[in-house]
């Protein structure tokens, strides 16, 4: 029987990261965007008991849903949490130890995880497009034990070198670098995650590895959106497809305006466990 | 200290005795009223050339109707702490304000990125947590504190961060100058006339905000008796005694919302967004600043009571703020 599936890229980034959240653990997640999406669709349909504090100071928020439309300027967003603190005080908490994961969005990645959200062009001071800068991203990224970073598959995205590092992955890769620059040991980039690939990191040179595709997708398809080659894992995963109940508790729920998971439509036709693409739109301009 | 890198950005330098003497010779420490309008209080307490730091932001929590003031009295050249702020600083940039931003995060689009290619407007990296840590480092007395972050990248070059050599445990870490501000803007759930305040819900920096900074005008939704704060002074955020002026302000963070009490108007901010992409922002500014005298009166001529009712209605949370 053949079944066709439609959902946009950024659908298929947020619930391939939402698979990855660990029950019980302890998230810093960016205050909104795709991060944020991710953790309440994993709390709402996988593992309620994750908690996760966001840079105003909210602790373990049980967020109302359906949200409303512009959530982060709602206290919809902070409801029932089991404290409201401040900025220095999760990222205190973060210093310590206590969070696990940090979940990022990034608009440049390279080969160590490293990432950029604040400018690209050749020169800083005149911008081809300015982003807002790393906002909590950089001490997310730098004290976390472990970073998830979702972004697009693009060349222009998976760079030999960044415009600029906002944010630290593996730095130089080179063995201690994190340590060298003042950062706690035993953190860095854990996965990235996109509407192709999920990657991890190696060991030990740090590089980006690939571990699992889309089932629409091919290794070509994946490094054909690369500007460097990453590693790549000797058994490939295959990442699920968005689930129907998935795609409901997102446009219904988790992000009923749309503003997050709007994105290119991608559709697809599954039968007897093979997956093909019928059509994608074309990459869009957007960050 | 042996310094391993530096970043090479400009900071405001530190100075903790200069606070300490210009707490000794400007603040009030009796209890007086400084219950004041609007614009008596920025006309006294922002100066042109002043480091300018606020609390939240245009979406939540954020001194928009004293910025307006700001924007409204023409003051220039002010330098910015951007720590999780959204288009208040690109308001401020368009209206001639700012002429250096510290950036953390910020909404940034046309306005911004045309001001830096102009040149009138330098941006310094930072992030939001190393921005309100330093105002922490400012709020402690202390030139500095040493962080677990920004080290090995590029934020940090263009930072004014230093690596070092920790003297206790030999390991490198980051330090980052203590941040005072000249003046600091915070609006908060209530206040009494001689400025002691209560801020409901999460906040991003205003305690460390108000304890660093020089000067600080607080707007208020609400000016409550001073016997209501000493009955549950555990509710107190800010004493008075670091508080310069108090403005009474409802619906002060309009368009944004104010935890507990009213909702974001979401259509205006699409109206901001969309002045910005068109480039009008001169006539978005001469609408909801310049062609209206006070705050009061954009609520009444611009605003209008049924869209401030709906707001009202559209906050349906009350609790953990006021129940």
């Amino acid at each position: 029987m053949t079944e066709s599936r439609t959902f946009t890229d950024m659908e298929q980034i947020i619930c391939a990261t939402s698979r990855l959240m660990e029950e019980d653990r302890l998230y810093f997640v960016a205050i909104a965007g795709p991060p944020l999406v991710a953790v309440l669709l994993a709390k709402r349909l996988r593992t309620p008991e994750i908690a996760y504090v966001v840079e105003d100071g909210t602790i373990a928020p049980s967020v109302q849903l359906p949200a409303p439309p512009f959530l982060i300027a709602a206290s919809a967003a902070s409801y029932r949490a089991v404290a409201w603190t401040s900025m220095n005080t999760v990222s205190f908490h973060a210093a310590l130890g206590y969070i696990d994961y940090g979940v990022l969005a990034a608009v440049q990645v390279d080969e160590y995880g490293n990432f950029n959200s604040t400018f690209v062009g050749p020169q800083y001071e005149r911008p081809a497009r300015r982003f807002g800068g790393p906002g909590g991203a950089n001490e997310i990224a730098s004290l976390c034990w472990r970073t998830i970073l979702m972004t697009r598959q693009q060349g222009r995205k998976f760079v030999r070198k960044l415009d600029f590092m906002s944010s630290p992955g593996f730095l130089d890769g080179s063995p201690g670098a994190r340590e060298r620059a003042g950062l706690p040991a035993d953190t860095g980039p854990w996965r990235v995650v996109t509407e192709m690939a999920v990657f991890d990191f190696d060991d030990e040179s740090h590089r980006m590895r690939l571990r699992a595709i889309a089932p629409w997708v091919t290794v070509d398809d994946v490094l054909a959106e690369m500007e460097f080659e990453p590693l790549i894992a000797p058994s490939l995963e295959t990442i699920s497809l968005p689930t129907d109940e998935e795609l409901a508790a997102l446009r219904a729920e988790v992000d009923p305006s749309g503003r997050t998971i709007r994105g290119r439509w991608i559709t697809v036709e599954e039968e007897d466990g093979h997956v093909r693409l019928v059509q994608q739109d074309a990459p869009t301009d957007g960050a | 200290m042996n310094v391993l890198a530096a970043g090479a950005g400009v900071f405001k330098p530190p100075d903790p005795d200069g606070l300490r003497r210009h707490v000794r010779d400007n603040k009030e420490r009796r209890l007086v009223s400084k219950v004041m309008s609007e614009r008596e209080a920025v006309e006294r307490f922002v100066h042109d050339g002043d480091y300018l730091v606020y609390d939240c932001n245009t979406w939540v929590r954020g001194p928009s109707s004293l910025l307006r003031e700001v924007i409204r009295q023409r003051r220039r050249d002010l330098w910015i702490g951007a720590k999780f702020t959204a288009h208040d600083a690109t308001l401020l940039v368009a209206a001639g304000c700012v002429s250096r931003i510290d950036v953390g995060w910020m909404e940034a689009g046309r306005v911004i990125q045309e001001a830096m290619c102009n040149e009138q407007l330098q941006l310094v990296e930072w992030s939001n947590g190393a921005l309100t840590y330093r105002l922490l480092a400012g709020a402690l007395g202390v030139p500095f504190l040493p962080l677990r972050y920004l080290g090995g990248t590029d934020v940090f070059r263009a930072s004014g961060a230093k690596l070092v050599d920790d003297p206790y445990t030999g390991q490198p870490i980051c330090v980052v100058p203590a941040l005072n501000p000249d003046v600091a803007l915070l609006h908060v759930h209530q206040a009494d006339e001689f400025g002691n305040a209560r801020i409901f819900g999460a906040g991003i920096a205003p305690v460390e905000a108000a304890m660093a900074s020089r000067r600080v005008i607080l707007s208020t939704e609400e000016i409550i008796p001073s016997e209501a704060i000493r009955r549950q002074p555990q509710r107190t955020s800010i004493p008075y005694y670091m508080v310069d002026a108090v403005v009474h302000a409802p619906f002060g963070c309009y368009p944004g919302s104010m935890p507990g009490l009213y909702g974001a108007d979401v259509a205006h901010l699409m109206e901001f967004g969309g002045a910005q992409a068109q480039g009008t922002m001169d006539q978005y500014l001469d609408k909801w600043v310049h062609s209206v005298s006070s705050h009061e009166e954009m609520l009444e001529q611009r605003v209008g009571t049924n869209k401030l009712d709906e707001l009202r209605a559209q906050e349906t949370i009350r609790e953990g703020y006021y129940e």
